[in-house]
């Protein structure tokens, strides 16, 4: 669809009590900052007016500029400056269209409101022409998943958690795991991951773990996330948020992972038990997949080298350091 | 809507035919063995974020435009590869089972059919022949059942002749069904090689949608045997389970009951491995799966396997219960590192060259 005709509409003053202060069927403004914007304001006074569509009994609901009205709303200013098009001249496919360019062409659309966009043109347009025509253009995969996603995310999810993703805080791999969930569960991991403050991989490695587990256990969520150790970590006043956060992961780990953890506490002890000399360190690879273990010695000349490898050398028990799911001899 | 049986759950609903397919001898005995099914003429419609489900009712014959024979593609840095070739046939499979790597494998979700396999078998061929000192092992089930859908592509008529007569190449149709009649029927035994893919009676019930329980395989497998076929057995995945061990005990017992173990010429071993992207297709497709549930680590082929004790537990358990049974049964693991080799059988080829040594020398004392 194109928008041939040049739409200026008639100008008139308005008073701010008589436009709607809800966001209207053709804005998709979601989780701004307005503090730019009120600075503008202030400085240099209005210098686009929004534009209202106006039906015959005379109501004005907004096209573009919710985000100037609601910020002149908060200085105190009690009319504003409209461009006004009457309803026989657009279509509300057009004023939706006419929201959506002018936003592209001024700043980038976060995530929700991608999905407020989806939804909104969804009662207009045909599927495959999102996909074709207006998924490209901001920015999305053309694909029926991802326009599932969006539009989900918009409709199913809670303020809090649409504030979160409007923010950059969550992964679409987790707004995807979230939007999978039951409403409860849902809030259960939210407030922990929001809590907690995880970034983006934490994220990622608790919902493995949290999908796991309920699987493997056949525990809900609210049952797994309940268990008295998640809640001790969670209110231990010992520890900070990023060390709450690492200690979750952690015991999630253990419970998923109980042979690969119980080998790496045993090899971790078993080298502690050596009493290796400072500044001396032994790897072992990745999930002790590929065979060898690493030695790395920090010297500061040749002599500390030599005496730190006569050291190693007098090591009692060394020659019997092995994979630590074998027994020593 | 009309729609065949292949084999007690298996079903075709629709036959896609691309122009190129048209016309080829194998399209029209398999349209005349199907016929009644409906039939849509050109290219495949659907994309590939069409369903799997529909995919595997749906036969796609079409002529394949790249190499029919090709190396199995095993990683060979580090894990140990057997160094078998494909010949490839086809790809997708009629059964469901929740583990199958096809799942995130092929782009494509139809069981597609290549069709020109009689045309370009000659080249294949002349590969073959163009190395007589060298043993070619091929198998025609890496990217499909071997023999699921025999009864109506018949692949044994054509391939069976062939591969007999070469003396320096061995054709295995590894299946999980218990379709052997045409192959019976072909009167070729020599340089064939039939084999079944076993697990525990319990994954099987579980996790092996569609296929034959273990004691079916396994009688089908007598069947072979008394006629003549050589047989091989491939414990892959190895699942570890609640009671796994009693239950993969359960399915050696059978193996006992049915099977002269004199006639095998190989079992093989290897645990569940898969590429990360195949996990959210199989929760998504089996929701109700158990072989997700251990503990995976990422492999250096970058791969998730399973963490290298439990390997080397499932793999011991497995070689231990066997050698008891009989001590020439040609042994080895599927893609594994020297050292879990050397934990699990008590040696190690070394590397590929070694594996293939290995496997070579089976052929050539089992068919001279």
């Amino acid at each position: 669809m194109q928008i041939q005709k040049t739409i200026d509409g008639s100008l008139r003053i308005l008073d701010l009590k008589n436009i709607d202060d809800q966001l209207g069927p053709y804005c998709m403004s979601f989780g701004f900052n307005p503090s730019l914007l009120i600075q503008s304001i202030e400085q240099v006074g209005l210098t686009n007016s929004p534009m209202m569509v106006e039906d015959k009994q005379g109501r004005v609901t907004v096209i573009t500029g919710y985000r100037r009205i609601q910020v002149i709303r908060s200085l105190g200013w009690t009319k504003i400056p409209c461009r006004i098009i009457g309803e026989s001249e657009i279509s509300p496919l057009e004023c939706l269209c006419l929201n959506l360019y002018d936003n592209l062409a001024t700043r980038k659309l976060n995530d929700v409101e991608k999905g407020m966009v989806l939804n909104r043109l969804l009662l207009w347009v045909p599927r495959s022409e999102i996909m074709d025509h207006y998924m490209p253009l901001l920015g999305l995969p053309s694909h029926e998943p991802m326009l599932n996603l969006f539009t989900r995310m918009e409709r199913e999810l809670n303020k809090d958690v649409k504030e979160y993703i409007a923010q950059g805080h969550l992964s679409m791999q987790s707004v995807r795991s979230l939007i999978d969930m039951k409403p409860e569960s849902r809030l259960l991991v939210f407030t922990l991951m929001s809590t907690l403050k995880l970034n983006i991989n934490q994220q990622t490695q608790l919902f493995e773990y949290l999908d796991d587990l309920t699987h493997i256990k056949n525990m809900t969520l609210p049952e797994l996330l309940g268990d008295p150790p998640v809640g001790r970590i969670c209110s231990d006043s010992h520890m900070n948020t990023p060390q709450k956060a690492k200690a979750l992961l952690s015991y999630l780990r253990n419970m998923r992972f109980p042979t690969l953890t119980d080998a790496e506490r045993v090899f971790k002890k078993r080298l502690s038990g050596l009493g290796l000399p400072k500044g001396v360190k032994v790897d072992a690879p990745p999930y002790f997949e590929r065979p060898g273990y690493c030695l790395q010695v920090s010297f500061k000349d040749g002599k500390e080298l030599k005496n730190k490898i006569e050291q190693l050398s007098r090591i009692q028990g060394v020659e019997d350091l092995v994979d630590p799911w074998k027994k020593q001899i | 809507m009309e729609k065949t049986d292949l084999t007690g759950n298996l079903t075709i609903k629709k036959i896609v035919v691309e122009e190129e397919a048209q016309g080829r001898p194998i399209t029209d005995r398999i349209l005349k063995r199907l016929s009644g099914i409906p039939i849509e003429w050109g290219q495949e419609s659907g994309s590939k974020y069409d369903g799997l489900d529909s995919g595997k009712e749906t036969l796609h014959l079409l002529s394949f435009k790249g190499e029919f024979l090709k190396p199995c593609p095993g990683t060979r840095e580090y894990y140990i590869c057997c160094g078998y070739q494909i010949l490839n046939v086809a790809t997708n499979c009629p059964l469901d089972c929740s583990y199958c790597i096809l799942q995130s494998y092929f782009n494509h979700p139809n069981l597609r059919i290549f069709v020109n396999l009689e045309q370009e078998l000659d080249k294949v061929m002349q590969i073959i022949d163009s190395e007589p000192e060298k043993i070619f092992r091929i198998g025609t089930g890496e990217f499909t059942d071997s023999l699921a859908v025999d009864s109506i592509t018949c692949w044994s008529d054509l391939l069976a002749p062939e591969f007999s007569r070469r003396k320096n190449a061995v054709l295995e149709f590894k299946t999980k069904t218990v379709e052997i009649d045409r192959l019976i029927a072909s009167g070729y035994r020599d340089r064939l090689i039939v084999s079944w893919s076993l697990n525990s009676p319990y994954i099987t019930a579980r996790e092996e949608h569609k296929a034959p329980s273990i004691e079916k395989r396994l009688k089908a497998a007598r069947r072979c045997q008394e006629e003549g076929f050589i047989l091989g057995f491939h414990f892959d995945p190895l699942i570890p389970h609640p009671q796994w061990k009693d239950e993969y005990i359960r399915t050696l017992e059978l193996l006992d009951k049915y099977i002269d173990p004199k006639g095998i010429i190989w079992i093989s071993f290897g645990s569940f491995r898969f590429m990360p992207g195949l996990k959210q297709i199989i929760r998504r497709r089996h929701p109700e799966t158990c072989v997700l549930d251990g503990e995976f680590i990422q492999g250096i082929d970058g791969k998730m396997r399973y963490f290298k004790p439990i390997r080397i537990d499932l793999y011991s358990f497995m070689r231990e219960k066997l050698d008891k049974w009989y001590s020439d049964l040609g042994l080895y693991l599927c893609m594994e590192s020297d050292d879990v080799w050397e934990a699990s059988m008590g040696w190690s080829p070394g590397n590929s060259k070694g594996l293939s040594n290995y496997l070579d020398n089976r052929v050539k004392s089992i068919f001279g």
